[in-house]
């Protein structure tokens, strides 16, 4: 899976990737080609490479900014590249863009060798320009140069005194330019494919270095999120994963904005099922979503939302959120939602190391069914020791299972000070470790402080108490 | 050498013709070979035309340019690669247009190109400078007054208006039409606090109040105005058109009692496409008209023969020219 698909899948990761200061086309393109880490030495580069990045962030800042410079100069050639590799001949526009591209790549070397810091190794193309820039003017203009060919620079001297010329004539003066002109022309194309047979030797070496410069990009800019954002290096862990301080960026950047402050929380994974339980209003599913996106993070080189992580490799993150309805295919909510935790069994039981994260798994239909069929896929997850994590305000799941609870609203408060508009900061959103598995029954004390009329709160109490 | 000296005082110039056939390729060929042994490094476009295909851009009367050695040029890559002269690429663009990126180039030898450039104002203002960074001391574009290009000459700092008998072949009918385009460059301009402030309002109807606070009328054009009309003035008579007005508006505000308290400001001279006839009277009933962007006219230049073969009088033409219009005349064929 690439990264561009994940984006879809998560509006979470979408915020991260739209706050990424990306200076560069190809550096966007590399980035949401980015595939899915799976191997822990690829991971560790890339997160080596933005710590290095993050080290000089401050103490080198114009050194960075400049490199930053020099990546927004630079255009996407891939198409370029593409037709060198194909032997094809480039007209002049395509071969200023090369040149272009090569002298600004070597100038990030060249910036790179003077500060004395190499934050990514790019291959030179020194031999590019010096095919591109036959007088060494060191200048990123171009065309077919008169020192290419003897023939051409005198056919164009010719060109440029025929004005001062008499001729016997207008007719002939014409002709005569236009013989001239097409002449230079002819030349031009012959010299144009020996240049781009020249440079079909260093294709690879375009090739590599427009990977370097587009991941430079990346890497910079991941590191820059990471400073701003206050991320962390994860540590790739083996069976149990941690979050000490783990907090989602989008929903602490929106408290921000309102002066209010996140409440970061602690949760640690075994390779196992684990239940979140919890009130309404008391943050399951932004913690579900908080932990796919660590995991998305994670397995796509970026640091983490949290003050220390350590994370488990895997193979696959299956996530299930919101609603699926869909009027197309014909299919409810429900419909569509077990067909889907259907793929997901499917898979756990083809694949050890998977991670699993449903929210509010089976709640669009009876309470009765719904917890059975919840009890149910648990109970396949627990058996097969899948990394697992689902929400769900049922009460009376599995004993087995390891369940955590929100803790949800102080006991303490009273509940006159408590509107829509502040319950929030009434919420303990921490975690306890839950051996009942009863859900907290909170959702009337919930309506009466939202201000839901009270003949609806009165009569629900009577129905419970029935 | 008419008017060259004075053209060198201004960093960017625009030539436009009133009309085709009035001699602005003539005019723009003359000023170009009087710069030559200037000794001043000089950039060509003209205003592209966006939104349109390939085909109906080719065709339209873009005229081949005679730019010599050493002359800054910006063209499409289409356009571009049909140049019958040597040339050497500065600068390839990253926006697009619908003939391609936008080449910058300077001319190695002399030589024919088609020119065509950026399309909107923000893009043309943004394209001044940056010949400017590539070492033009004048910047010229090659001007249209044409509703189906966004992008106004008044962006530049001069301009050389061209006229002739393919307007009008009568000459007071000329004469008057040009007077009127001639009364338009020279409304007057805002306070320069509030031109800065109009300058970034690219759409909609806005109301001024005395404090130059701007108020958004959530009328999208003035066009609609038949079904708008209370709306207009519920904030005040100072009302800014980012886009073109027209006759219907012109007659709607004449009609109003408040008349004399009205004044419409509107970007540049080539928003208003006005019949001289209801603009007068607008002016007269009391009605006042602004401009965010001027720019100063530099000459007049006529053509007093027309494609189908019209001769004017050259001098009388001239000479009632003159009579009504402040700045030097000339007859192209004499240039």
């Amino acid at each position: 899976m690439q990264l561009k698909k994940a984006l879809t899948q998560l509006n979470g990761l979408q915020f991260m990737i739209e706050n990424l200061d990306l200076k560069s086309a190809m550096g966007k393109r590399f980035l949401v080609e980015t595939p899915w880490f799976v191997s822990k030495k690829v991971i560790e580069t890339e997160l080596n490479l933005i710590e290095k990045t993050l080290e000089n962030l401050e103490t080198k800042s114009a050194f960075i900014s400049k490199i930053q410079t020099r990546l927004s100069q630079l255009r996407d050639i891939s198409g370029s590249i593409k037709n060198i590799g194909n032997k094809l001949i480039l007209d002049d526009i395509q071969l200023f863009e090369v040149k272009h591209f090569a002298m600004v790549v070597q100038e990030i070397i060249k910036l790179q060798k003077e500060h004395q810091l190499q934050l990514i190794e790019i291959s030179g193309l020194e031999e590019v320009v010096k095919i591109l820039d036959p007088d060494k003017t060191n200048i990123p203009s171009f065309y077919i140069y008169d020192s290419y060919s003897e023939e051409l620079s005198i056919i164009r001297k010719e060109l440029k005194i025929h004005k001062s010329k008499k001729f016997i004539s207008e007719e002939e003066g014409n002709k005569e330019l236009d013989l001239l002109f097409l002449q230079s022309e002819k030349l031009e194309s012959t010299i144009r494919e020996q240049l781009c047979n020249q440079l079909v030797k260093y294709h690879k070496n375009l090739e590599k270095a427009f990977e370097s410069v587009a991941h430079l990009d990346v890497i910079i800019a991941k590191a820059i999120q990471a400073k701003q954002l206050g991320l962390s290096k994860p540590s790739i862990a083996k069976g149990l994963t941690i979050y000490k301080k783990m907090f989602n960026p989008q929903i602490k950047e929106h408290l921000q904005l309102q002066q209010k402050e996140y409440q970061s929380i602690d949760i640690q994974l075994y390779k196992s099922l684990c239940f979140i339980t919890g009130a309404n209003m008391a943050g399951k599913t932004v913690l579900l979503k908080t932990v796919a996106l660590c995991q998305y993070l994670f397995q796509f080189g970026f640091y983490i939302p949290a003050e220390n992580a350590e994370i488990c490799l895997v193979d696959k993150l299956l996530l299930l959120v919101g609603d699926l309805q869909s009027e197309e295919n014909g299919l409810s909510s429900f419909a569509s939602e077990m067909l889907k935790v259907n793929e997901m069994v499917a898979e756990v039981l083809k694949n050890d190391n998977v991670f699993v994260l449903i929210d509010e798994l089976a709640r669009t239909t009876n309470p009765i069914e719904g917890k059975a069929i919840v009890n149910a896929v648990a109970t396949i997850f627990n058996e097969n020791n899948v990394r697992s994590l689902i929400t769900t305000h049922y009460s009376g799941l599995n004993a087995q299972c390891r369940k955590l609870r929100v803790k949800g609203l102080l006991d303490s408060i009273s509940t006159k000070n408590i509107n829509a508009k502040n319950v929030n900061d009434f919420i303990d959103y921490s975690l306890v470790e839950d051996n009942v598995g009863d859900a907290p029954q909170e959702a009337l004390r919930i309506c009466e402080l939202l201000g839901i009329h009270e003949e609806i709160v009165n009569k629900a109490q009577i129905e419970l108490k029935k | 050498m008419p008017f060259i000296n004075e053209i060198l005082q201004f960093k960017s110039l625009s030539i436009v013709g009133l009309e085709k056939n009035t001699g602005k390729t003539v005019c723009l060929n003359y000023v170009l070979s009087q710069l030559k042994n200037s000794n001043k490094q000089i950039a060509i476009t003209s205003i592209g035309i966006d939104g349109e295909n390939k085909d109906q851009v080719t065709h339209t009367h873009k005229p081949e340019i005679e730019v010599y050695e050493g002359m800054l040029f910006v063209t499409p890559e289409t356009l571009y690669k049909k140049r019958k002269l040597v040339a050497e690429i500065l600068e390839v663009s990253s926006q697009n247009t619908a003939l391609g990126k936008l080449i910058t180039a300077r001319a190695k030898t002399e030589g024919k190109v088609i020119v065509s450039g950026p399309t909107t104002n923000k893009s043309l203002t943004a394209f001044i400078k940056k010949m400017q960074f590539f070492g033009a001391d004048l910047t010229i574009i090659d001007g249209a007054l044409s509703r189906k290009s966004i992008g106004s000459p008044a962006v530049t700092e001069a301009m050389i208006l061209t006229t002739g008998a393919s307007l009008s072949s009568s000459l007071s009918q000329l004469v008057f039409k040009t007077t009127y385009t001639y009364n338009l460059i020279n409304i007057e301009t805002v306070q320069k606090e509030l031109a800065t402030k109009l300058l970034d309002v690219e759409t909609g109807v806005w109301s001024i109040s005395d404090e130059n606070k701007l108020i958004d009328l959530e009328i999208n054009s003035v066009l609609l105005i038949d079904k708008l009309k209370e709306k207009l003035f519920t904030f005040g008579t100072r009302i800014f058109v980012s886009g073109a007005v027209t006759d219907s508006f012109f007659e709607f505000l004449k009609n109003q009692h408040q008349i004399s308290e009205i004044e419409i400001i509107v970007r540049d001279f080539t928003k208003i496409f006005v019949s001289p006839e209801v603009y007068y009277s607008f002016l007269k009933k009391g009605g006042k008209i602004k401009v965010v962007q001027k720019t100063k006219l530099i000459a007049v230049c006529v053509n007093p023969i027309s494609p189908d073969g019209y001769n004017l009088n050259s001098e009388e033409l001239i000479k009632a020219l003159e009579q009504k219009i402040a700045v030097p005349i000339y007859d192209v064929k004499n240039l």
